[in-house]
Parts: C-alpha cells; sequence; structure tokens
C-alpha cells in the first residue's frame, strides 16, 4: 500500500507510515492512502517541512536532502502525488546514511492552517514532519566471521555519525585461521550530503598466513577510497592505496621461489573496482547476473613504489531458473555458470612505458583454486608450483557450471541444494623461457620481452584441456554464508597442481 | 591423505580407504600434462647451475662476485671462496633465511634427468653453520683433488678466547659505528635500508628497527645500555671503542707471536682468520678517514684507522693476504 505512495524500495521506507492529519481527511486508518489515491492530482506545495529527531545530526546534512523537497515543490503545477514522491525519496535517502534507526521512520502530512488574509487557492498547502530515530552512535561487537577460506574472530567498534554529519569510524581488531592478526580503523563519510557518494580514509596492519606458499604476509598501509552508487545500483569504487608488504616467517620447506621473493616492497596502487549485481541472492543465486571487473595500476608514473604492474581481473557469473513443465510454482532448479579472467601486465617505474620492468612478485601474481574457487583443487592448487608451494601465475582463467535442485523433502523455499559441477581454470607465469638471458644482466626485462611473454601466456592458456575437476555435493545458504560439501574428482591435471580427490568443504561468501 | 576429508577424526585415518573407492580414485586424474613453467623471476634468481649463497650485497656487487659489506656473511662467502666451492651470489634479506639471519646457501636444483613423472623436489636451504660440510661434501662428489686444502671449522682451544675479542669487542665496535654513529647513517642507509624499499616511510621504520636491534645487540652483549639518544652516549661510545683497540692490538700481537702470517701458526688461512677479515676488511673498506671508501667529511670513528694502527700494519697486511687468497687478483680501487 505504501508502495503506492512512492514509499517502496528500500526496507525502511517500507516501514514509513504516511498519516496525514485531521484537516485533510477522513480519520479512520485505512482512509489516508485511499484518500490520496484520489487526490494524487491534486495541486500541492510544501508549506513547512520539520526532521524531528535529529538531534546529533547536523543541520547542513539535512538540508541537502530536503531542500531539493521544498524547492522542486514550489513549482505551480506540483501534484500531491510528486509532493509524496520527492518526499518518499528524500527519506529513503535519509535511511542509506546508516544514521537513522529502520523502524524509526515517520513522516506525517498536515494541511497548513491557512491564515484568514489569504486569498483562497485550490493548492493543498502541507506541513511534512519527518521523525527519525538516530541510531546509537557508539557501537560495540564482537563476533564470528566467514571470509573465503577462512574463519575469524572479531571486535569491532563504530562511531556513527562523529560530527554530525554522517561521519562513520570504525575500528576492527581479528584474529583467524589464516589472519594471525589484523586490525583496521576506517573513517568514511558522504560528500556534499550525498550517501551514494562516500570518500573513506583506512589505515590497516595485518599478518595472514599463506600455507600454501609457506610463508606469512605482513601488510601496513592506508588507502583512500571513493565510492558511488549509480541510478541503476551498479557500485564503483576507485581507491588509491599505498601499502608496505613484508613476505617473513618463511617455512622450513619454503621452496626457492617463496625464498627470492621473502623481505619488503612498497605497493602504491590506484584500484578501480566496478560491480553489477543484479542476482536474486548473493549466497544462493537462482536468477540474474553478477559482473565485476577490477583493475589496477602500480607503481608507475607518480605511484612510485617497489612493484609496478596493470593488474585486472574480470568476473562474470549467472544463473537461470529452470521451469519443470507441468509445475506452475517455482521448482527451485536452476542452472548457473560463471568465468573469471585476470591479467597482470608488467610495467617499467618511473613515466616510461619502453623502458625495463621487473618480473612480478608472489605477492603481486595471481592464485587459482580451492573449495570456493575452482573446487576440486587445493587452496592455490592450480598454477605453477616449486616443490610443494603455489607460487601463483600472471594470467588465469577460470570457468565452472553447475546445476542446483533441492532436496526431496525440502522443497525449493529451503536454502538446501543438491549441486552437480564442473570447473576448470588455468593459471600460467609470465616466463620468457631464460631466451634473453644472455646478454641480460639483472632481472629486469624490457618491453618487448614483456610483450612476449605476457603473450605467449595468454596462448598457453589455450594449451590443452584446462585443469578440470568435476563433482557432486550439498549447498546451504546461511544468510552469512554459503556452506559447500562436495564430493569431487580431478579429471585433468597439470604436474605439480594439487588436485583433491574425494571430499571438500568450502564456506565463504564468493563462489566461482 | 588426499581422498580423506578434512575433517576427519584421526581414528578415520588409521582406517583404509574402501578398495573399490581406492580404485576409483586411482583412476583420477584422467590426464596429467607438463608442469608450469615457473614465474619469471623464480626462473631467474633460483635455475642457476650453481649453488647460491644469498648474503647482504648489491646486485652489481653480487654479479662480479664482490665481497658482501655484512660481516657475517663476509666470513661465510670468504670461507666458501676459500674452499674452492664454485659458487654465485645473490643479494637477500634475512626474512628468506632459513635460520632468521643470512647467509644461507641453496644448491642448484636437480635436473629432471630420468623420464620418470615426479619432478625432483627443489634444493633445501643450507644454513650458515653446514656451508663447510656441504663445500667438503661437493669436493669429495666431483672428486677434484682440490681437497689438500683443509678447513677445520673446529678452531684449536685457546682461539675460543681470542674468538670473542672479534666476535664481541669488534662486533659491538662495528655495530655501533655503523648503527648508532649518526656520521655513518648515509652508509648505512646505502648498505641496508635503500636496497630493501624505495619508500621513505618503509625506509625510516627499517631504519628505526635496524638501530633498534643494533642498540639491543650491543647492550646485551657488553652488558652495558646503549641509548640511541646521544645524552650519556658519549661515555658508552667511549667503552665499545676501548675495547675494540685493545681486542685490535691483542689480536695484532696474537698474529704476530704466530708467526706464518695466519693465525696459530697454520699454513693456510683458517675460520678465525675469516672471521677476523670479515671485520678489518669491512672497517678499513667503508671506515677509512681517508681513502677508499671514507666517508668524507664525518666526524664518526675511523674503525679502519684503528685496524691499520694496530700491531704496526700488522692486520693491515693480514687483510692483504687475506683478499690475495681469497679474491685473487683483488683491485682495492674496484
Amino acid at each position: 500500500m505504501a508502495a503506492s505512495l512512492g514509499f517502496g524500495g528500500s526496507n525502511a521506507a517500507d516501514k514509513t507510515s504516511a498519516t496525514v492529519g485531521q484537516s485533510a481527511a477522513q480519520p479512520s486508518y485505512q482512509g489516508p492512502a485511499q484518500m490520496l489515491d484520489d487526490h494524487r492530482l491534486t495541486p500541492a506545495s510544501i508549506s513547512s517541512l520539520e526532521v524531528h529527531g535529529a538531534t546529533n545530526t547536523r543541520r547542513s546534512l539535512l538540508d541537502h536532502v530536503l531542500k531539493p523537497v521544498v524547492e522542486d515543490s514550489a513549482h505551480a503545477g506540483t501534484t500531491l502525488g510528486q509532493v509524496l514522491e520527492h518526499v518518499g525519496a528524500a527519506t529513503k535517502k535519509l535511511a542509506r546514511f546508516d544514521i537513522f534507526k529502520e523502524e524509526g521512520f515517520g513522516v506525517f502530512l498536515s494541511e497548513a492552517p491557512r491564515p484568514d488574509s489569504a486569498l483562497p487557492t485550490d493548492r493543498t498547502e502541507l506541513d511534512i514532519s519527518i521523525r527519525v530515530k538516530e541510531k546509537s552512535r557508539l557501537v560495540f561487537s564482537a563476533g564470528t566471521d566467514f571470509g573465503n577460506a577462512e574463519g575469524s574472530a572479531y571486535t569491532n567498534a563504530v562511531a556513527r555519525n562523529i560530527f554530525g554529519g554522517a561521519e562513520t569510524l570504525s575500528v576492527n581488531a581479528s584474529t583467524g585461521t589464516r589472519t594471525r592478526s589484523a586490525y583496521n580503523a576506517t573513517l568514511s563519510t558522504p560528500v556534499n550530503g550525498n550517501p551514494d557518494l562516500r570518500l573513506a580514509v583506512e589505515a590497516l596492519r595485518s599478518a595472514t598466513q599463506k600455507p600454501w606458499a609457506s610463508h606469512e604476509e605482513q601488510l601496513t598501509g592506508g588507502n583512500l577510497r571513493l565510492a558511488w552508487l549509480t541510478e541503476n545500483s551498479d557500485s564503483h569504487a576507485l581507491a588509491y592505496s599505498t601499502v608496505w608488504r613484508q613476505l617473513t616467517s618463511l617455512a622450513a620447506t619454503a621452496s626457492p621461489t617463496v625464498r627470492a621473493d621473502a623481505g619488503d616492497s612498497l605497493k602504491s596502487s590506484l584500484t578501480h573496482t566496478f560491480t553489477r549485481d543484479r542476482r536474486d541472492s548473493p549466497m544462493l543465486p537462482q536468477s540474474g547476473y553478477l559482473l565485476r571487473t577490477v583493475s589496477e595500476l602500480a607503481g608507475w608514473g607518480p605511484l612510485n613504489g617497489d612493484v609496478s604492474f596493470a593488474k585486472t581481473e574480470v568476473e562474470a557469473s549467472g544463473a537461470v531458473p529452470v521451469a519443470i513443465p507441468g509445475l506452475a510454482a517455482q521448482s527451485g532448479v536452476s542452472v548457473g555458470g560463471g568465468l573469471r579472467l585476470g591479467l597482470l601486465y608488467p610495467l617499467p617505474s618511473g613515466y616510461s612505458l619502453s623502458g625495463a620492468a621487473q618480473p612480478s612478485r608472489i605477492n603481486d601474481r595471481f592464485q587459482l583454486g580451492g573449495p570456493t574457487d575452482v573446487r576440486g583443487f587445493k587452496l592455490g592448487g592450480i598454477g605453477p608450483h616449486d616443490g610443494i608451494d603455489s607460487v601463483g601465475g600472471d594470467v588465469f582463467a577460470a570457468g565452472s557450471v553447475n546445476a542446483l535442485f533441492p532436496l526431496p523433502r525440502t522443497g525449493p523455499e529451503s536454502p538446501l541444494r543438491l549441486q552437480l559441477f564442473a570447473n576448470a581454470g588455468r593459471l600460467v607465469a609470465l616466463n620468457s623461457k631464460g631466451k634473453a638471458k644472455e646478454g641480460r644482466e639483472g632481472l629486469a626485462m624490457d618491453s618487448a620481452t614483456v610483450f612476449k611473454g605476457v603473450k605467449s601466456a595468454v596462448g598457453e592458456l589455450t594449451n590443452g584441456l584446462p585443469s578440470l575437476a568435476a563433482g557432486v555435493g550439498l549447498v546451504y545458504a546461511h544468510p552469512v554464508a554459503r556452506f559447500e560439501l562436495n564430493f569431487s574428482l580431478p579429471l585433468v591435471l597439470r604436474r605439480g597442481e594439487e588436485g583433491r580427490k574425494g571430499l571438500q568443504i568450502g564456506v565463504g561468501i564468493k563462489f566461482l | 591423505m588426499t581422498s580423506i576429508p578434512p575433517t576427519a577424526p584421526s581414528s578415520w585415518r588409521k582406517m583404509q580407504i574402501p578398495r573399490p573407492l581406492q580404485q576409483l580414485f586411482d583412476r583420477f586424474p584422467l590426464l596429467t600434462y607438463e608442469a608450469n613453467n615457473l614465474p619469471e623471476r623464480s626462473q631467474h634468481l633460483t635455475s642457476s647451475d650453481l649453488p647460491t649463497l644469498y648474503v647482504f650485497s648489491t646486485d652489481r656487487d653480487a654479479g662480479l662476485g664482490l665481497p658482501s659489506f655484512n660481516p657475517g656473511c663476509l666470513k661465510w662467502q670468504t670461507l666458501l671462496r676459500l674452499a674452492g666451492l664454485e659458487f654465485r651470489i645473490l643479494p637477500s634479506t634475512n626474512h628468506a633465511s632459513p635460520t632468521g639471519s643470512l647467509p644461507f646457501l641453496l644448491p642448484p636444483r636437480r635436473r629432471n634427468t630420468t623420464t620418470s613423472s615426479a619432478t625432483p623436489p627443489p634444493p633445501r636451504p643450507i644454513p650458515a653453520s653446514n656451508l663447510l660440510a656441504y663445500a667438503l661434501q661437493q669436493q669429495r662428489q666431483q672428486q677434484t683433488p682440490s681437497l689438500d686444502f683443509d678447513l677445520d671449522p673446529d678452531l684449536p682451544p685457546r682461539s675460543q678466547a681470542y674468538l670473542s675479542l672479534i666476535t664481541l669487542s669488534l662486533r659491538n665496535a662495528w655495530l655501533h659505528a655503523l648503527y648508532l654513529d649518526p656520521s655513518h647513517t648515509p652508509l648505512l642507509e646505502q648498505l641496508y635500508i635503500r636496497p630493501s624499499s624505495s619508500s621513505r616511510a618503509v625506509q625510516a621504520t627499517l631504519l628505526y628497527q635496524l638501530r633498534r636491534a643494533a642498540a639491543e645487540q650491543i647492550s646485551s652483549s657488553s652488558n652495558k645500555i646503549v641509548s640511541i639518544a646521544t645524552v650519556d652516549a658519549v661515555d658508552e661510545e667511549e667503552a665499545v671503542y676501548a675495547a675494540a683497540r685493545e681486542a685490535l692490538a691483542a689480536l695484532a700481537s696474537l698474529l704476530r707471536e704466530s708467526g706464518s702470517g695466519w693465525f696459530f701458526g697454520a699454513e693456510r688461512p683458517g675460520a678465525f682468520d675469516a672471521a677476523l677479515f670479515s671485520y678489518t676488511h669491512l672497517m678499513m673498506e667503508y671506515m677509512s678517514s681517508s681513502g677508499e671508501g671514507s666517508v668524507e667529511g664525518a666526524g664518526g670513528v675511523a674503525l679502519g684507522d684503528m685496524v691499520r694502527a694496530a700491531g704496526d700494519g700488522g692486520l693491515a697486511r693480514h687483510r692483504e693476504s687475506m683478499l690475495e687468497a681469497a679474491w685473487p687478483g683483488w683491485d682495492a680501487s674496484k
């Protein structure tokens, strides 16, 4: 019902109650909507607009959102329906600041008392009052988290609306199965009173074990990030980050490749991330698609730093529900697929494009394989291996197809599915095969060698069948994370790659 | 292992996988291709035909096989050269070492000579303490009769007392001069800081960490507290350098007593000679008040001059002889 008034959409707005004062219409509660429907085309304008309950919020922030509402409604031809739409849009916008309680929104309309001296008009003058409840400004929480292939425990403190402009400071400390320790603090603020355009600055420090390559990586750094949502709810983020990486605490069995990359490096990079998520559910997508691109430029030009490359990754996945003939309701059966591609191109440092470039390090290269990635392989199981270490590659392609079936007893509504899948991947490292070694003193490669290397690595992707595994399993889509228990067998492998025969458990929020 | 569920309780592990399942597993993968190539950086850095000694060095020096600028590394580099082992050196960091400090040695990768399917596992690193054993074993394997050269890693018993002159007094003086003496900051940065990262912030952090570690080392080995703040550092400093001067004098007279030109009357330079050389060479190379590699205009301690003065130049001549023995054709001007 509310939706017909233009209040639909976000959770907060769904709960918004539109109540119209006595002076405007019938007092009965079910009446207003109908009355409003009848009067949608009545000319109307806003006489006053008040916000109650935003005691800690700066007026300028509210002005950014509400001034346009008043101004837009000042035109002669404005109808009641339009006014309500504007107010509805504004409350939705307020809700996106994440400083007001979702259930606390209330919008009240009443006809402004007309001074006796005023000329009678057929325009309805409205007094609008928006009631909000601010969320608590300081929140502490602790809990457990599931990232990809890792569980962790965290404590988190959030200070909301610090300066009254919907600024948020979030301080987080966590420790997990792989992350020995991680601390970060993020201060984020809407730009220009727009909740869909946020600027954030973050400082972070972490130590993460990388057992697939026998080392631990310690990160210390920060980033500055501008994120925005477009009209069609695509999200973009542009970030500058600088991070000091220290590859240390090598296992006794660490391979020569990992030893050669141990030590310090500073990455200074610009990253653009684009996400279009049109899936019905992120944990158990049964229809819709996801498109994601990540592009990173590190070290080149004014960025400096110790590593220099361009890196890009594209991910596309989608699912279509399968109707079963003769069954009117949703069958719960769906077929899905995903494709991921990535490329790292070493660049010369400085402003040159043709200068000598350093080949990639292990912490910049891609890893592929694992229960949430290419199933049927160990974590980092695909691609170049030095002994037991998965040392990563510069070019990769991975794809999967799967079919989801509801379990006989539970039906399509339940978050349980039976899954059939086949997935494949190929991860290749840039390698000049020592051709240019003679006459080359150091590690650096000239631009022609880099180009040839990348080209041959890309060509290598389609040399033979990709490393391939197939299997069957159970999927449980919990709102927090997706759990999979799969039985799979590797069909095609490269020597050194680590497939996993038999059962494999996957817990994560992102699956191929 | 691969066929057992990750959460299997330990009793499961002892259980045999049912035969039909095992037979099924054995059939997979259906197709196995050749191994992937290693990344370029790895290929370049780890696939030499020679054993590689990882030390503190610069790219240029490493390419030419010049002496490392780190006393610990230089000692072993010298010994391996004296032992006649053919090896190349690569610059590295302590993070890479299995012991947490350089040097260490990686034997060359074994070539896949047989047509068997398995790629040979990569070589395991050899820490400094096992380097001489490795060198001897290599000589035995290659049956190169250069075995006339016998390096005994076990020094004569009475040498232990003298060795502490090197490992405590000279080391403290070197650490103090290089890490804590502000006049050597440019040298410290050039040797240890700048190769790690081009970032100023990282360099500053590393510099601070290195200095703190050096101060701790000095205070723990001299049981005195050395503070980086210069308030009362003068006395401390004097104590450290006085100890070094005494140690050099004692070593010089020990060398004179020996008579053979090497310590303890040996016919050839040994481990003790290498240990002393690793400090005297670097002190003369990097910390002389004039001449080669000097720090211009710095008011720092000229440890190199101290070495030159010790025993009427006896230690300086010892250093020259060591260079000739381990780096024949060494040109002091590089």
